[in-house]
């Protein structure tokens, strides 16, 4: 008989730990610094995985050129320029920025699929190749405009899409912070009332709350931010995210078109793009795949499985509103294209 | 339902490392170094001479006239080369000093500093002077971007001089640039195991040691 009251400590805490983790990978994941606050002390060892994806990445990055050189004599040149363009995409995208942490905190508050999730990862990574090569072939290739001209582009355009994700920060965070307190307040309420109106009142409570925590064809209350339109609000994401390109790609088209192949450099960036696409799709789907196991796990638990999971709604929210305070504000450096 | 469970907690974990990479380099500093002292024998500043890579070369020197196509002269970088120092003040010119562990300021570079263009290679050439020279015991100079945007490494010939301090002895430099080989046999390295034998991370800080009688 001791073993249910357990089991369900046992539950509670893996809710807890998971819901940890979850938060951990979303504030993380796009960060360049930890809130630049480690200015003046060297950056700590790195070993094992991350030191590997950092040696990766650069090792591809620096192919790059030497690549880019060699297709101009010898054009089979070109395919190893691409395969090696994809990986450094893959593998590029695990490092901060491309908008990992604000698509799986979107997919999260929003209690999107993972189908959602994969589309929203490429339609923005694909916006992302678009933009660095629109400002490319525009400003460098069309104007002959310098590299100052180019960053300053970057900057104005990473203004719009900062201001655009702390935008979609705030509605998320007040949709779901009232969604939040509404469950906070019905479950207070049913405790003040009678035990037999209580537990009819709870018992019909959860039910609701049962099917909008994960059926995604709910219609009332929060029910605006998991519907039918889920692409066309989608759409916001995948501008705020998509629209900054990545530095790596405009530098990369750059020297493409310095060395007179500038159409290498456009294939280049989009598998580039493909290949950042994939990386982030695959932790947008663990984000919803952690967000659906919390959501089972809070199902075991009536009147408080509701709160936690409104809680990590909002919780994801804030997550979104604070990357954009701190993008927007400077205080956190996504990228940056120094010197120019 | 267990399994699941399991592979989740898994790879959220292997996440939660991973991203705490935070790496990104985009800008690659092949950089030689000379510590310039007085008479004296007080350091009054650092010279630097930054070489980038080819890529952010190529990029920086995007849309820039020069009479000879593909070539740039001094005076034609030297708007370039204002805002490159112009804007590594930001950030301290990545640039951190200590006087028997006491930390030296720097102050803006020096006029006179400028840029060459060789080997579709830009080089950035600037002293920064100490706004207090002093005599220091253990001189210690790290050079690196914390948030590893830019990758600096010492140029595997003459990376570091002394100019004028004939009984210091310069005792550590840090690290070098890592070969394509070295890359390799980190990427060898099981992402389990705990890399000790090659210290990635010492790649990024830079150091350079002075001792002086």
């Amino acid at each position: 008989m001791n073993r249910l009251p357990r089991l369900r400590v046992l539950h509670g805490l893996l809710l807890l730990l998971l819901l940890l983790l979850l938060l951990l990978v979303m504030v993380d994941a796009a960060m360049a610094q930890p809130f630049g606050l480690n200015r003046g002390t060297a950056p700590s060892e790195v070993g094992g995985f991350a030191g590997w994806i950092l040696a990766k990445q650069a090792e591809f990055y620096r192919m790059l050129s030497g690549l880019i050189r060699a297709a101009k004599a010898d054009g089979s040149a070109a395919y190893t320029l691409l395969g090696i363009s994809f990986l450094y995409g893959v593998f590029h995208a695990a490092g901060p920025g491309h908008g990992k942490a604000v698509i799986s905190s979107y997919l999260v508050a929003n209690n999107e699929t993972w189908r959602r999730g994969i589309v929203l990862s490429f339609a923005s990574a694909i916006l992302q190749a678009f933009s660095a090569i629109a400002i490319v072939g525009v400003v460098a290739a069309l104007l002959g405009a310098t590299a100052k001209v180019m960053g300053d582009t970057v900057r104005v355009i990473e203004i719009v899409s900062y201001a655009l994700i702390l935008l979609i920060g705030l509605r998320l965070l007040w949709v779901k912070g009232r969604a939040l307190l509404q469950a906070v307040g019905l479950k207070e309420r049913a405790h003040a009332h009678d035990h037999a109106h209580e537990h009819g009142h709870g018992h019909h409570h959860h039910h609701d709350h049962d099917a909008s925590a994960w059926s995604h064809g709910h219609a009332p209350e929060p029910s605006e931010l998991a519907g039918v339109h889920w692409l066309r609000r989608g759409l916001t994401a995948i501008v705020a995210v998509g629209l900054r390109p990545c530095s790596g790609a405009i530098i990369v088209l750059v020297f493409a078109l310095a060395q007179g192949l500038f159409w290498i450099g456009v294939a280049s960036t989009f598998v580039m793009g493909l290949g950042t696409a994939i990386t982030v799709a695959a932790i947008a789907t663990l984000a919803v795949g952690a967000r659906e196991l919390a959501g089972r796990l809070a199902k075991a638990k009536p009147g408080a499985g509701v709160i936690i999971l409104r809680g990590l709604e909002t919780a994801a929210a804030l997550v979104i509103v604070l990357f954009g305070a701190a993008l927007l504000t400077g205080y956190l450096a996504s990228e940056r294209l120094m010197g120019v | 339902m267990n399994v699941l469970l399991r592979i989740l907690f898994v790879s959220l974990l292997v996440l939660a490392a991973g991203s705490l990479a935070q790496a990104h380099p985009h800008v690659w500093v092949t950089m030689q170094t000379e510590l310039v002292y007085a008479p004296d024998g007080t350091i009054t500043g650092i010279r630097h001479a930054w070489s980038f890579d080819d890529m952010f070369s190529t990029f920086a020197t995007q849309g820039l006239e020069s009479k000879e196509k593909g070539k740039f002269t001094r005076d034609e970088l030297a708007p370039l080369a204002k805002v490159n120092v112009e804007s590594l003040k930001e950030f301290g010119y990545f640039t951190f000093a200590t006087a028997d562990g006491k930390k030296m300021e720097l102050t803006d570079p020096a006029p006179g500093f400028w840029l060459d263009y060789k080997d579709q290679v830009l080089t950035l050439n600037f002293l920064l002077p100490f706004k207090k020279p002093v005599k220091a015991k253990e001189l210690k100079v790290e050079i690196y971007d914390p948030s590893i945007f830019v990758d600096f490494a010492f140029a595997k010939d003459k990376p570091v001089q002394l100019a004028g301090a004939p009984k210091c002895k310069l005792d550590v430099v840090l690290p070098r640039e890592m070969t394509f080989a070295e890359g390799k046999a980190l990427s060898q390295i099981p992402a389990e195991e705990k890399n000790t034998t090659m210290a990635w991370g010492a790649q990024f800080a830079s150091k350079i040691l002075v001792h002086c009688p």
